[in-house]
């Protein structure tokens, strides 16, 4: 039993767009000899998906994911290939495509489901539900044009959930409303996959992806690069592929007196990974080359989040722990233990320079993307050791 | 047929997407759907004030001839004009959510049915009192009203599916389409009779063969004839007028398939 089956899957577009705007364009073109550009936002994808699978697909911007989803769909007509689901599909793509302004919410439910396909009798039973989960009680009433965008799309998540479908496609649709809205999704896509449903997920939450999903598509310029376990594909997709691809605002200047030949993200376990476990050891190894003997180095690091918040650095010298001298080949190793960060996105930058500040000898400024999750319910960017004392009124 | 099973399947569908465009059209105006009714009757109205005034008495123009007329004539202008923006008016349905393409235009028909039905709760009293006050009767064809408007519709459909899709492809189909009903509502008796045009069919008779091919011809004098017991036309013309746009359905549907599949790129 295969759920989504795709052979040799392409879709192409022109880059003066596809078909033209008016008659005269038309007309132009056709009496014009020079071949219209193309581009394929997909092209020879050829994969297979078990039913109750729940796969993430990642890439950089404009890399082809979002036509996937289109073309799985059936939104997108595939320009070659074949793409074939097995039973019901249902996509959280746009969430209140369809909705009327003018109507009210209530109105837009029962219109929404409609169109997504939900039988009329089902959300009737369900619209208490609907509403609630959407926490938009008091404002049914209203005309959606008044409602703010967090109210509209809470409103339009809360339909398509009702949905009950076999594959469901789900289009960075986390990227909305509130914390606790997002964890009530979050909860509603974890009860498609008890029920077995098979998922198709896109995101940049590398997070959540690494979390849900059981196998991650790697893809790039509309190629699948890579196939396998979350981890594995993420750890490539962050360690070598975003910045082979200048996908990261990296830098790396320095006289290379003192050379970083390799670094190494090591867990507790001693193996190279780019995901991290909150309260867990974090080894970092950078492996130098010193072109002649170097005295007084000083080796460095920082964290930054993904949105650039400096989050702590350090170094050799600060911690007070000297090199007199280097020369060669090296070792350095830095162990954080525990890790307090908590789950995000999170780049290191490395740097090796003098004592006194004046030579950069290497220096690589967010180059080394990791990521960290947390299995635990806290929240926020670091884990603080807490104890709660609980003192009765005597 | 797989068109009508399409939206037989989706027919709670059809219905709330109708069931938009209807209650969306008239909210927050204070007549609300009245202006359905209000609209023609004003049109029909002035028509008749004008023909009246420039024709003269002698002029042989009916007022349930012409009222007939234009309510029909508004329900296939209805059908064209939102089938125009069936789909580039919601962008997001095609992009975003799989449904059969079809039943966008499918209910714009549907809803301008709507539309005319409730029309002609208005139009048949109204029509069987201006008999009435010339000792007439609203005749007893009247009853078989459902058989025109069931052809009208599927009539309206095939309009609404080609420019629908046209549009997406050429926006320039608005401003032809806009050019084309007013030349088609002179060529077609909206405001007249047919026997409006008989001088220039003694004239020219061929002339008077083509105007007949003209579905619009054949629907509005269908409806004169079993409502106000007007001779009906029953020329090869007139035959053929009937039969052609059910041929033509089949390249319509064919060819409404193939452009679809292309939408979201172009939208």
């Amino acid at each position: 039993m295969i759920a989504i089956e795709a052979q040799n899957l392409g879709k192409r577009y022109r880059k003066a767009g596809v078909g033209a705007p008016t008659l005269r364009e038309a007309l132009k073109r056709t009496f014009r000899r020079k071949p219209m550009e193309d581009f394929w936002a997909v092209r020879g994808l050829n994969f297979a998906i078990e039913p109750g699978r729940t796969i993430g697909v990642i890439g950089p911007n404009g890399s082809g994911k979002s036509s996937l989803l289109g073309l799985l769909a059936g939104t997108i007509t595939p320009t070659e290939g074949s793409v074939r689901v097995e039973g019901r599909i249902s996509s959280l793509l746009e969430l209140g495509a369809g909705f009327h302004p003018d109507l009210s919410g209530r109105e837009n439910v029962f219109l929404n489901a409609a169109i997504l396909g939900i039988p009329q009798e089902d959300v009737r039973r369900r619209f208490d539900a609907i509403v609630d989960f959407a926490g938009l009680r008091e404002f049914i009433d209203m005309p959606v044009k008044h409602y703010s965008s967090g109210m509209y799309v809470r409103l339009a998540f809360a339909v398509a959930v009702e949905m009950n479908p076999d594959v469901l496609l789900v289009d960075e649709v986390l990227a909305v409303g509130d914390t606790a809205f997002q964890m009530k999704c979050l909860d509603r896509i974890h009860d498609f996959k008890r029920r077995g449903k098979t998922i198709l997920l896109v995101s940049h939450a590398l997070e959540t992806v690494e979390q849900f999903c059981d196998e991650v598509i790697l893809i790039h310029k509309g190629a699948m690069i890579q196939r396998g376990p979350p981890s594995e594909v993420i750890f490539n997709y962050l360690k070598s592929y975003m910045v082979r691809i200048g996908m990261l605002n990296v830098e790396e200047h320095g006289t290379r007196e003192v050379e970083i030949r390799a670094v190494r993200l090591l867990d507790a376990a001693g193996h190279e990974t780019v995901v991290f476990t909150t309260g867990q050891p974090m080894v970092i190894e950078v492996q130098y080359h010193a072109k002649h003997r170097i005295e007084k180095p000083v080796f460095g690091f920082n964290l930054k989040t993904g949105n650039g918040i400096y989050v702590f650095g350090s170094n050799t010298q600060i911690a007070k722990v000297p090199l007199e001298a280097i020369a060669g080949d090296g070792v350095m190793r830095l162990t954080i233990n525990p890790l307090t960060l908590m789950a995000g996105r999170f780049f290191l930058s490395l740097s090796i320079h003098s004592w006194d500040h004046s030579v950069q000898y290497h220096r690589q400024e967010d180059l080394h993307p990791f990521m960290v999750k947390d299995d635990s319910q806290h929240k926020g960017l670091l884990h603080l050791d807490t104890a709660w004392e609980h003192r009765p009124a005597l | 047929m797989q068109a009508l099973a399409i939206a037989w399947r989706h027919r709670e569908l059809l219905w709330n997407l109708a069931g938009r465009d209807l209650k969306g059209r008239y909210k927050d105006s204070v007549l609300g759907l009245l202006w359905t009714i209000l609209a023609p009757l004003f049109m029909a109205g002035i028509y008749i004030f004008f023909l009246r005034l420039l024709g003269g008495r002698g002029l042989q123009i009916g007022m349930p001839d012409i009222i007939i007329g234009v309510f029909a004539w508004q329900f296939t202008v209805q059908c064209v004009t939102s089938g125009l923006n069936a789909f580039t008016g919601n962008a997001n349905l095609v992009k975003k959510v799989y449904l059969p393409r079809l039943l966008l235009p499918t209910s714009v028909v549907l809803s301008a049915l709507v539309n005319y039905l409730l029309m002609l709760v208005v139009q048949l009293p109204l029509i069987a009192f201006l008999l009435w006050r010339q000792h007439e009767m609203l005749s007893i064809w009247t009853l078989a009203l459902p058989v025109v408007i069931v052809y009208q519709t599927f009539f309206n459909l095939l309009l609404a599916l080609t420019v629908s899709a046209a549009n997406v492809y050429f926006r320039d189909t608005q401003h032809l389409v806009g050019l084309g009903l007013s030349a088609w509502f002179f060529v077609s008796p909206v405001m007249y009779p047919l026997s409006f045009v008989h001088n220039l069919a003694e004239r020219w008779p061929w002339l008077e063969s083509l105007y007949q091919l003209n579905p619009l011809t054949v629907i509005i004098t269908a409806y004169r004839t079993l409502q106000t017991g007007a001779p009906l036309v029953l020329t090869p013309a007139a035959m053929i007028g009937w039969l052609w746009p059910l041929v033509a359905a089949v390249g319509v549907f064919y060819a409404f398939d193939r452009a679809q599949r292309n939408f979201a790129d172009v939208l």
